[in-house]
């Protein structure tokens, strides 16, 4: 079942295009993280799949709902959290999570029954009846991913979750997300793409309006998969690095210091010769083997490659 | 009118905690108790200013003198006030990011504009009341006589026109993101009707004009002006109509 499905979204602002013939399905329960650069259309299409920005072309359904015509069935199944969340300030959190609970039309007892839950989850409970205006952007953040918790969403959108949180904030937010992908789907834009690595299981790339690439995380991965291989060993390996050299379908080897521990990298002229004949050579070296592999690159580095080069063909 | 109910709430309880309604309240409770002690003791000031060297005649004050004196300073005060409460409603929730943050819950635009103008309704209906209140008291007291059905009409008529001034205001805070903008032309177009309600036959459909029936109610002249009246109700009616129609169509 698809989740979300995008045909020809676009959004022009006079001349500029913010969005650009965008197709797009997004699985259910998949966790999809949309990148891009500042100003590349990610929050323009959040705003457009949840209602907030009418688009110039093009159509999407989220959840089964249309988008737009202000139909509030869409409303319903989604829960969002805007890049920069603004509660009003004079409210407690426990009191804004009641506020979106009675919009959602949720029962008292299930109000209260979430307003707890959630609270508890975000790690809020204890500061749930300061007022808003009190707390810090991470808390704001917290609060915000509570609220569009409430209604038990179908699709849950996410505008940079991450970006204001320090890092053990980051850490739980990223494994809420984890738990969560049982029954919800969620798309999250996000400028920190180790973020991504971890709990995304597809992702967008889009630069300049103009979605780039979709894929899933382990697909892109193979696609940029660089052709150099990491080897450790026990013993000192100067003297086969020396012997690398001399091989012709190798290039560029040499001991790189990674954490402390030395390695050997080494890029295949001919990958498939060398994932074929590197092995014996080591065999042939004599050296104790304790780590050998064929380096995958993380998304930075293909998102880095994409946006410089353009997508692979 | 999805979300109607909670979004009211919502904002009443704003009205209290931002202490809104303290502050208009207050402000009309003062003219509600000035207006009677200046016109009662405005002949002895003047006597006094005088030094006894220069005598002036002043009418014996009546109880509708003191109250259309209340009526008229919160015709003036009373829209200027509306504008100031009002034309941040929208536009401040549209520029920090709360309006989003409602209208993704399942609410219609419509309960979110018609929720901000009857909460700010209310607001100045039980200052008016207690504006009132005060003036009649302190009128009945020091200035002795009354004019009680006259007065609850004066005071209908004047609650219509101040609810006009929020609901004009209330548009065109749907209109921009700065509260400024937005009560620069809710100012605008509340002077512009006054002028054009002191122009003889055309001024007889303008909201303005609610202003001078409640005040010939108290003196028991002139004819009700029916067609401001309705005007103004249905002015009401297109700025909340207008209002979520530009929050529906204009990217958020």
């Amino acid at each position: 079942m698809t989740a979300i499905d995008v045909r020809g979204l676009s959004k022009y602002y006079g001349p500029v295009k913010a969005l650009d013939n965008l197709n797009l399905e997004v699985p259910e329960n998949a966790v999809f993280g949309f990148l891009g650069p500042n100003g590349a259309g990610k929050t323009t299409t959040i705003k457009l799949l949840t209602g907030f920005a009418r688009p110039t072309a093009g159509e999407a359904r989220v959840a089964g709902e249309k988008v737009g015509d202000g139909n509030l069935g869409l409303q319903v199944k989604i829960g969002l959290l805007p890049d920069v969340p603004a509660f009003y300030d004079w409210m407690t959190g426990r009191e804004f999570m009641q506020f979106v609970g009675e919009l959602h039309h949720l029962t008292p007892d299930d109000i209260k029954k979430r307003t707890e839950e959630l609270l508890e989850l975000v790690e809020l409970k204890k500061a749930g009846n300061r007022r808003v205006g009190g707390y810090s952007r991470g808390m704001r953040q917290r609060l915000g991913i509570a609220q569009a918790l409430i209604n038990r969403p179908k699709v849950l959108f996410l505008d940079e979750p991450t970006s204001a949180l320090d890092p053990i904030g980051r850490r739980e937010v990223l494994k809420l997300i984890l738990r969560l992908k049982e029954n919800t789907t969620i798309f999250m834009s996000s400028h920190i793409l180790s973020d991504v690595e971890r709990v995304c299981s597809m992702v967008g790339i889009i630069n300049k309006g103009k979605l780039i690439t979709v894929s899933s995380v382990e697909a892109l991965q193979k696609k940029y998969a660089r052709s150099v291989f990491e080897m450790e060993f026990m013993e000192d390996a100067g003297q086969f690095v020396e012997s690398l050299k001399k091989i012709p379908w190798l290039a560029e080897p040499a001991i790189v210091v990674d954490n402390g521990t030395p390695q050997v990298k080494v890029r295949a002229l001919d990958i498939d010769r060398a994932r074929k004949e590197l092995p014996r050579v080591i065999g042939e070296s004599g050296l104790t083997l304790t780590r050998y592999e064929l380096s995958l690159p993380s998304i930075e580095d293909i998102f880095v490659e994409i946006l410089t080069n353009g997508e692979k063909k | 009118m999805k979300g109607f109910i909670p979004l009211l709430r919502k904002e009443i309880q704003e009205q209290l905690k931002l202490y809104r309604l303290v502050i208009v309240g207050g402000i009309f409770v003062f003219f509600g108790i000035s207006d009677p002690i200046m016109l009662k003791y405005l002949p002895e000031i003047l006597k006094m200013a005088g030094s006894g060297q220069m005598v002036i005649q002043l009418p014996t004050t009546t109880a509708a003198q003191s109250l259309a004196e209340y009526a008229g300073n919160i015709g003036q005060i009373g829209a200027l006030i509306a504008v100031l409460v009002a034309m941040g409603c929208i536009a401040n929730e549209l520029k920090s990011g709360t309006a989003v943050m409602t209208l993704s819950k399942p609410v219609s635009r419509s309960a979110f504009v018609t929720a901000k103008l009857l909460a700010m309704s209310m607001t100045f209906l039980v200052s008016m009341i207690l504006g009132s209140l005060f003036c009649f008291g302190y009128t009945v007291w020091l200035i002795h006589g009354s004019v009680v059905m006259p007065f609850i009409g004066l005071n209908l008529l004047l609650g219509l026109f101040l609810v006009f001034c929020l609901a004009v205001t209330l548009f065109f805070s749907s209109m921009y993101k700065s509260g400024l903008a937005a009560g620069g032309l809710a100012i605008g177009v509340v002077i512009v009707q006054a002028i054009i309600s002191s122009i003889p036959i055309i001024g007889n459909f303008m909201p303005g004009k609610l202003l001078s029936w409640g005040t010939d109610l108290l003196t028991g002249t002139g004819t009700g002006y029916w067609w401001a009246l309705g005007i103004t109700v249905v002015a009401i009616g297109l700025c909340l109509y207008f209002a979520q129609r530009f929050l529906k169509n204009r990217d958020l």
